[in-house]
């Protein structure tokens, strides 16, 4: 076989995904050659990422971009200055009167450079010294299914790659028994249902479709069709996967086709996870500060805090990319009733996952992400005061942390107007995070491109993207 | 211009190097290094890749003035009297081979930020090219085909066509041997899954090979093109860049009805309607002088794009982001041309401006269409009620049916009359045994968009509703108690409805109207856990299988709570003055220890809300009853008394409700439906012109709010002109498209077919002709059959046959290790195509082999088996009335009906079509990945629709060979899946095979009836347990063969 075929085997057949120990170690790591370079491309920081993403555009203003003189702007028209003419959403584009909304919620100075998290967060308070606070994340789309599919995509427009299935393209997976990109959904219950997700979010655009996320599941079958049919038991499967490889044998001698051998080799990996996701789903051998630690919610399978818990099992087995996607972050409506729920929901378990991988020595090498697709808007969607009011979305600024793999301590970078309505200083668009977050990977996102319809894509897209050197440790 | 072109091919012809891979990008390419260099096959790609980024067509972006796509920009002086870039002919007064050779890094090309650098085999060639004189060549794509003269070739006997002789006479130059013709078995395997999408029966593959005639293979050719199965197979790759699906897509993802224009693609497939005819009607069929339905139809093409309904989205740029979509997909599917980039600045590397595109633009935007539409399940307009375009010549065979099913289940249901009633009035006699209700302590709500202070929990654990309407908030969720104590399991939910004064008039509901006082439930979903969880929760679901209420309203029966989309609903309209009740059976007893709190929610989705109301779990036998009032009645009637119309009533009655019915009356909802799809009209979009038609302008940046410059419709310049005459519409434009001179059109879709045959076109990039696309492997094949496929009429199934015909297709595809390693992907054609099956042929096969397969063709699409709760999981569920949001499976011979005709929701796919490399059809895809995953491994041992295929498959086989050994089943089996009988290792193994999975069953028989228990089909009792059990699990393993999922 010359190293051609290998690489094409690796391209079309096999991927990053399988089968690891049948490769020479230099293609361990993924596609080696993939793009204009090898990968990675320098020393990465982090091993692999979970990001917990917060589907729906969680509210900025409410819990991370404070300033203490916003109180007294509460209910203040927000001046045409402020709005620049911004385009707004059919769901607030008629509104008479734009008032601004002072937070609703008490904060806190927090961590040894005392910056400002709200009182929904007690815990991630607590971890403020782990993390850094981005307060001048910023995109172009102000609706949900652009919004969403842009900042996991690197594209507005269907059809691109998601983050994961980039990573696990170019950097294949760092354990045989699980795949390199695995997806676990939640629903928040500040609103339920929420905005949907869809496949695409973590879906391989124009890669190879064994790069695309694999979705976990809470239930007996965790990936779709784990189980063995009723009444057929591990060891029976065993033997007849055994005949099975036989059988292809014969016939691989036969033509001579390549492909065959690669099934068979999927074919084991297939079986290898029939027991690696139970286990990995396995809670039993938890101990009780574990779910002291994520909260009770962490006991009940399919919760963001049971998420959060699977997410660092994943990481302490290898897998090199973990997206949780929590649903419900989208307060138009009664703010003030939903956002403590919302917030319940994650803080607990986000924060604990952070100290978690920390004292279990993973949080050097392992980058996590708390964040949503936008934020929301200063001003008050509905009338002020009124109990079903909210807040509208809001691309121009919005808030999320980051923490662990290559990133800065206790930091904070961005900076808004009194109004938490536009940038100061420190913006961050969603490419320059995507570029970020890939440098971390030890990848140079203007290096790591796939040809496809005559052009060579890349997660950072064709505009400037900027890795933001400041965040980094 | 034609001789130029001519002679050009003459050159290629005629001089011959050898073929080696280069890299190019992230993908080797198959070149030639030939004794002459040649702009398009050698230079272009090197330029293309490196330098037309920034010395391109594209105006805006391009340095220091100078472009290389072009003789003028490269020989004209350059900015600032820097001498020129290309001197031909003279390398040292070559300002670009300077750069190019140059050590400055802050001279040197490409500049080092750019991250592409040239190979020294790439500087080579062009110096070797700027010393022969530096000619450029149009790009030949865009230069109308002429056919070549036929190579001549030495092993002229092989060669059954020009296909072969072209084919050979590059695998002559290179030293190559063509691969000898592969078994007959092999051929017709092939044959059937290229032709059909389906195996070849054993009959039919045995038959082929005693078939001594001389022309059997093409009679097997001819047999196949003729099968109605050849419109369903070239419809599912037309499906894929037609971007087809029956939801709206984004977001919210609702149902839409197109399966009308699915039918028009088989059936223009299946009655060969010339291609260029196949084109003009889906462009612009509509605007054909006359139109008829069917021809209006086809403009789908064109509506097949997602549509958004989501709320907040801005209509103009919903309305942009169509006609980029219809852009796209008509340039990519037609053209082969990446039109899509010229969207927000001129095309990097093809001559297409920015105004070119908004004139291709143009032709797409004067429809009727809304910027937010498609919700409710409702088809976003324009739309037309059509019938199918299918000739169905089987609709008497389709009433026969439906007349036997029905006779079938009225005798049957006569039998089983008297039976039912004495269980029936048992049953309703036994009513409430044991009927205890544990009212359930309310301890938190929530609901969408409705303040919670509309939501009272009251001390007595009853909760009111101030909120009246059943729009904004649709679903109320409820984390209850269960009090300590309970002992008894828990059988089911009630939910009892009080009158109340603060509503309607004292009313149960505030529906107002019609509606007055009435209020509807149109579901409710219950989970339970160790904990209070204020939603309910998918993971920790209680199903139920039965609802009764304390009044049963003809048009709201409570077993309208079971289906949980929202026109089904339960409502006591016309009760509304006293206390109601609604009752839910669990499908299993709880145990109340395990599971002390509940998470209900309630959706009132229709009608309106209720206002004061309580929530118990029960144990015992629930007292209420889906029975209705009269039927009571009846059945308390003797049968000696009752009237005629009594009687009758209660025949009709049982005859829906007794469950030992179910099966026949599934047949027979199916086969009337059926009936109606097949004769009469449906909704489904299409394309039309509106009365004051939006206007186009450039849009900066692409962007919908930044409108330039207005432009009409019209044809990018590199390309030809429009024909005379041609109308300023899509006509005009399908016109164009369609012109006989026109360089792409045939020549993309020649290399679509010869994709679908081959699995990868003479042009690797399928939607990419342009400058960026690969090289042509066989060039000059390419433009022989596309000028062919004109002259022929733009007769796809001669082309296909052409092909098929050949030597060159009819080739074993064995591998032969020397060649592997120099072209492992048969770029060359040295032996016959080899390929994992499509998603849907791989299903498809296992329906067939097994037996379970409805043959019918078209038709609105059904839902076979998928994962528990797969939408639910992402959808709105409950915040919008979009339907397919929850995944409800459909039952009987709809479950096993081709997968062409799944039900394919946008954003969540069929996994087991996913796993095998389908698209999400969100967008236009020319050509599927093939891929091996454990995913795959998964689908096809575990799937649900594989192992009853296996069940139905071994029943076959126990079936029709009674007497038959193992030995003899088996061999037989594998042939049947496979086309070839075993060998004998092979039959060994599955011999052994079964043996130890005979071993398993028969230790534990409980375990064989749990493995023959799934799938809803019939199993016959008549065979042994054990028998059967093992043979399913070697026919599925059989369908696990590397062999069975590959088109050899």
């Amino acid at each position: 076989m010359t190293r051609r075929t290998l690489f094409g085997n690796l391209a079309r057949g096999l991927g990053g995904l399988a089968l690891g120990s049948l490769l020479p170690s230099s293609l361990l790591r993924g596609n080696g050659d993939a793009g204009l370079g090898r990968l990675p491309h320098f020393a990465p920081k982090a091993k692999r990422i979970i990001y917990l993403f917060q589907s729906g555009g969680p509210s900025h203003i409410d819990l991370f971009d404070f300033k203490p003189e916003m109180r007294a702007l509460h209910g203040v028209e927000l001046p045409d200055s402020v709005r620049g003419g911004q385009r707004v959403t059919g769901m607030t584009a008629r509104q008479d009167s734009y008032p601004f909304v002072a937070p609703f919620w008490e904060f806190k100075r927090c961590g040894q450079q005392g910056t400002w998290i709200s009182d929904l967060l007690p815990y991630t308070q607590k971890v403020a010294d782990e993390i850094t606070i981005l307060r001048g994340m910023n995109t172009e789309a102000i609706n949900h299914d652009p919004a969403v599919t842009y900042i996991n995509t690197g594209s507005q427009q269907m059809g691109h790659a998601s983050l994961g299935s980039w990573l696990s393209y170019g950097l294949g997976s760092a354990n045989q028994d699980l795949p390199a990109y695995m997806v676990l959904l939640s629903q928040g219950s500040g609103k339920n249902p929420g905005q949907p997700l869809f496949s695409r979010l973590w879906g391989n655009g124009y890669l190879p479709s064994n790069y695309q996320g694999v979705k976990l599941g809470s239930g007996a079958d965790p990936v779709y069709f784990l189980q063995n049919p009723p009444g057929l038991d591990r060891a029976q499967r065993r033997q007849a996967l055994d005949r099975l490889e036989a059988l292809n044998r014969v016939h691989a001698d036969e033509v001579g086709d390549p492909e065959i051998h690669a099934r068979i080799d999927a074919y084991e990996m297939a079986y290898r996870m029939q027991t690696s996701v139970p286990e990995l789903m396995d809670l039993k051998d938890e101990p009780a500060s574990t779910f002291e630690l994520y909260g009770e919610e962490s006991r009940r399978p399919g919760s963001f805090a049971a998420n959060c818990l699977l997410a660092r099992r994943m990481a302490e087995k290898g897998v090199r990319f973990v997206q949780l996607f929590h649903r419900g972050w989208d307060q138009h409506k009664k703010l003030s009733a939903q956002l403590p729920k919302q917030c319940k929901d994650i803080d607990q378990a986000s924060a604990a996952l952070v100290m978690d991988l920390k004292r279990r020595g993973l949080l050097d090498e392992t980058l996590v992400i708390w964040g949503g697709e936008f934020g929301r808007t200063a001003y008050s969607q509905g009338k002020l005061g009124d109990p079903v009011a909210g807040r509208d979305h809001h691309g121009r600024c919005f808030s999320i942390w980051m923490a662990g793999g290559g990133i800065k301590r206790g930091f904070d970078w961005g900076r808004t107007d009194e109004w938490g309505y536009n940038i100061l200083e420190g913006g961050v668009h969603i490419r320059d995070l995507n570029a970020t977050l890939l440098h971390c990977m030890g990848i140079d996102h203007e290096r790591f491109t796939f040809k496809f319809r005559g052009l060579n894509q890349r997660l950072t897209g064709v505009e400037e993207a900027r890795v933001v050197k400041e965040i980094l440790a | 211009m034609k001789t130029a072109v001519s002679c050009a091919l003459a050159v290629f012809v005629l001089v011959i190097g050898t073929v080696f891979w280069i890299r190019s990008g992230d993908k080797d390419v198959l070149v030639f290094q030939a004794e002459s260099v040649q702009f398009n096959r050698d230079i272009r790609p090197i330029f293309s890749e490196t330098c037309f980024n920034c010395h391109g067509p594209d105006a805006h972006s391009r340095e220091a003035d100078l472009r290389l796509d072009i003789a003028e920009g490269a020989y004209a002086a350059l900015q600032g009297g820097g001498g020129v870039a290309i001197a031909p002919g003279d390398l040292d007064g070559s300002e670009a081979w300077a750069r190019i050779t140059s050590d400055d890094l802050d001279a040197v090309m490409p500049p080092p930020d750019s991250h592409f650098t040239l190979t020294d085999a790439q500087k080579d060639t062009i110096r070797r090219w700027i010393e022969a004189g530096a000619p450029y060549q149009d790009h030949w794509a865009f230069e109308t085909p002429v056919k070549g003269p036929l190579p001549e070739v030495e092993n002229a006997d092989w060669a059954r066509s020009p296909i072969d002789r072209f084919v050979l006479a590059r695998l002559e130059a290179e030293g190559l041997s063509p691969s000898e013709e592969a078994d007959r078995r092999t051929l017709i395997r092939r044959l059937s899954f290229d032709l059909t999408g389906l195996p070849p029966s054993l009959e039919e593959v045995r038959a082929f090979v005693a078939d001594d005639r001389p022309d059997a293979y093409e009679r097997l050719v001819d047999r196949l093109l003729a099968s109605p199965r050849y419109g369903e197979r070239m419809a599912l790759a037309w499906l894929d860049q037609a971007r087809y699906a029956d939801t709206n897509g984004y977001s919210r993802d609702g149902l839409r009805t197109m399966w009308i224009w699915r039918d028009w693609v088989i059936q223009a497939y299946n009655e060969d309607k010339p291609f260029d005819v196949f084109i003009r009607e889906q462009i612009a069929g509509d605007l054909l002088p006359g139109a008829t339905p069917d021809q209006i139809v086809a403009t789908g093409f064109s509506r097949n794009h997602m549509i958004t309904a989501e709320g907040g989205t801005i209509p103009e740029e919903n309305l942009t982001n169509y006609v980029v979509d219809r852009v796209k997909t008509t340039s990519e599917a037609f053209l082969g041309l990446t039109m899509a980039c010229a969207q927000c600045h001129d095309h990097k590397y093809d001559p297409i401006s920015q105004e070119d595109y908004f004139r291709m633009f143009a032709y797409f935007n004067t429809l009727g269409d809304k910027g937010i539409a498609g919700a409710g399940g409702i088809n976003a307009e324009p739309t037309i009620l059509a019938r199918t375009p299918l000739n169905h010549d089987d609709i008497d065979r389709v009433k026969e049916n439906l007349d036997t099913l029905i006779e079938k289940r009225d005798q049957k249901a006569e039998r089983l009359l008297q039976s039912w009633e004495a269980k029936e009035r048992e049953r309703l006699a036994a009513r409430g045994e044991g009927l205890t209700l544990y009212p359930l302590k309310p301890l938190s709500a929530n609901t969408p968009n409705v303040p919670l202070t509309q939501v009272e929990l009251r001390p007595d654990n009853s909760i009111f509703l101030k909120e009246r309407s059943a729009k904004r908030g649709v679903a109320y969720s409820f984390a209850m108690a269960l009090a300590n104590g309970v002992d008894q399991d828990l059988t089911g939910l009630r939910i009892e409805f009080f009158p109340h004064a603060d509503v309607y008039e004292g009313s149960l509901g505030y529906g107002e109207g019609p509606n007055k006082g009435a209020f509807g439930v149109t579901a409710v979903s219950i989970s339970s856990g160790q904990v209070p969880v204020v939603d309910f929760d998918l993971n920790s679901e209680i199903p139920v299988v039965a609802a009764t209420a304390s009044y049963s309203h003809p048009d709201y029966p409570p077993s309208g709570v079971l289906d949980p989309r929202y026109p089904t609903v339960w409502s006591p309209l016309g009760r509304t003055k006293e206390p109601q009740h609604l009752s839910l059976t669990f499908a299993e007893p709880v145990d109340p220890q395990t599971t002390p709190f509940f998470s209900v929610m309630v959706n009132f989705q229709q009608i309106a809300n209720p206002g004061h109301f309580k929530i118990s779990v029960i144990s015992g036998r629930d007292d209420g009853t889906s029975t209705p009032e009269v039927i009571q009645r009846i059945l308390n009637t003797r049968s000696e008394d009752r009237s005629e119309g009594e009687l009758a009533q209660i025949a009709a009655y049982h005859a829906e409700a007794d469950s030992r019915l179910g099966r026949l009356n599934t047949e027979i909802a199916i086969h009337r439906n059926r009936l109606r799809e097949m004769t009469e009209p449906y909704s489904t979009q299409v394309m039309d012109t509106a009365k004051d038609p939006r206007r186009t302008h450039v849009l900066h940046r692409g962007s919908y709010d930044q409108p330039g410059k207005e432009v009409g419709p019209g044809v990018p310049a590199f390309l030809p002109p429009l024909p005379e005459g041609a109308s300023d519409d899509r006509l005009g434009l399908a016109d164009w498209f369609t012109d006989p001179e026109h360089p792409l059109t045939s020549r993309v879709a020649v290399n679509r077919i010869w994709q679908l045959l081959f699995g990868t076109g003479f042009v690797a990039t399928s939607a990419d002709f342009g400058s960026q696309g690969e090289w042509p492997s066989h060039p000059e094949l390419l433009d022989y059959l596309a000028v062919e496929f004109v002259e022929s009429g733009w007769k796809v199934k001669d082309l296909i046959k052409r092909i098929v015909l050949s030597s060159t297709y009819r080739q074993s595809s064995a591998v032969r290790g020397a060649i592997a390693d120099s072209d492992p992907d048969n770029r060359l054609l040295w032996r016959g195509p080899r390929h994992r099956l499509k998603a849907e042929f791989i299903r498809d096969a296992a329906l067939k082999t097994s037996g379970l397969m409805n043959d019918w063709i078209g038709g609105s699409s059904v839902k076979p088996y998928q994962p528990r709760g797969i939408w639910r999981e992402i959808s709105h569920y409950g915040s919008v009335k979009d339907l397919t949001q929850v995944f409800i499976q459909d039952r009987g011979s709809n479950l096993y009906r081709r997968s062409l005709y799944t039900l394919w929701k946008r954003t969540s796919p069929p996994p087991s079509m996913m796993a095998f490399d389908a698209p999400n059809r969100e967008l236009c895809v020319m050509s599927r990945e093939t891929t091996n995953t454990p995913l795959q491994a998964l689908t096809l041992l575990n799937d649900p629709q594989f192992v009853e295929a296996g069940r139905a498959f071994a029943e076959r086989l126990l079936r029709d060979l009674p007497e038959a050994t193992d030995r003899e089943r088996l061999a037989l089996a594998f042939e049947q899946v496979t086309s070839r009988p075993p060998v004998a290792s092979e039959l060994d193994e599955l011999v052994e095979a079964l043996k130890e999975q005979r071993d398993y069953f028969e230790k534990d028989v409980a375990r064989a009836d749990a493995i023959l228990g799934v799938g809803e089909s019939v199993r016959s009792e008549n065979i042994n347990a054990v028998e059967h059990a093992a043979y399913s699990v070697l026919a599925n393993l059989l369908f696990n063969l590397s062999e069975a999922i590959t088109k050899g």
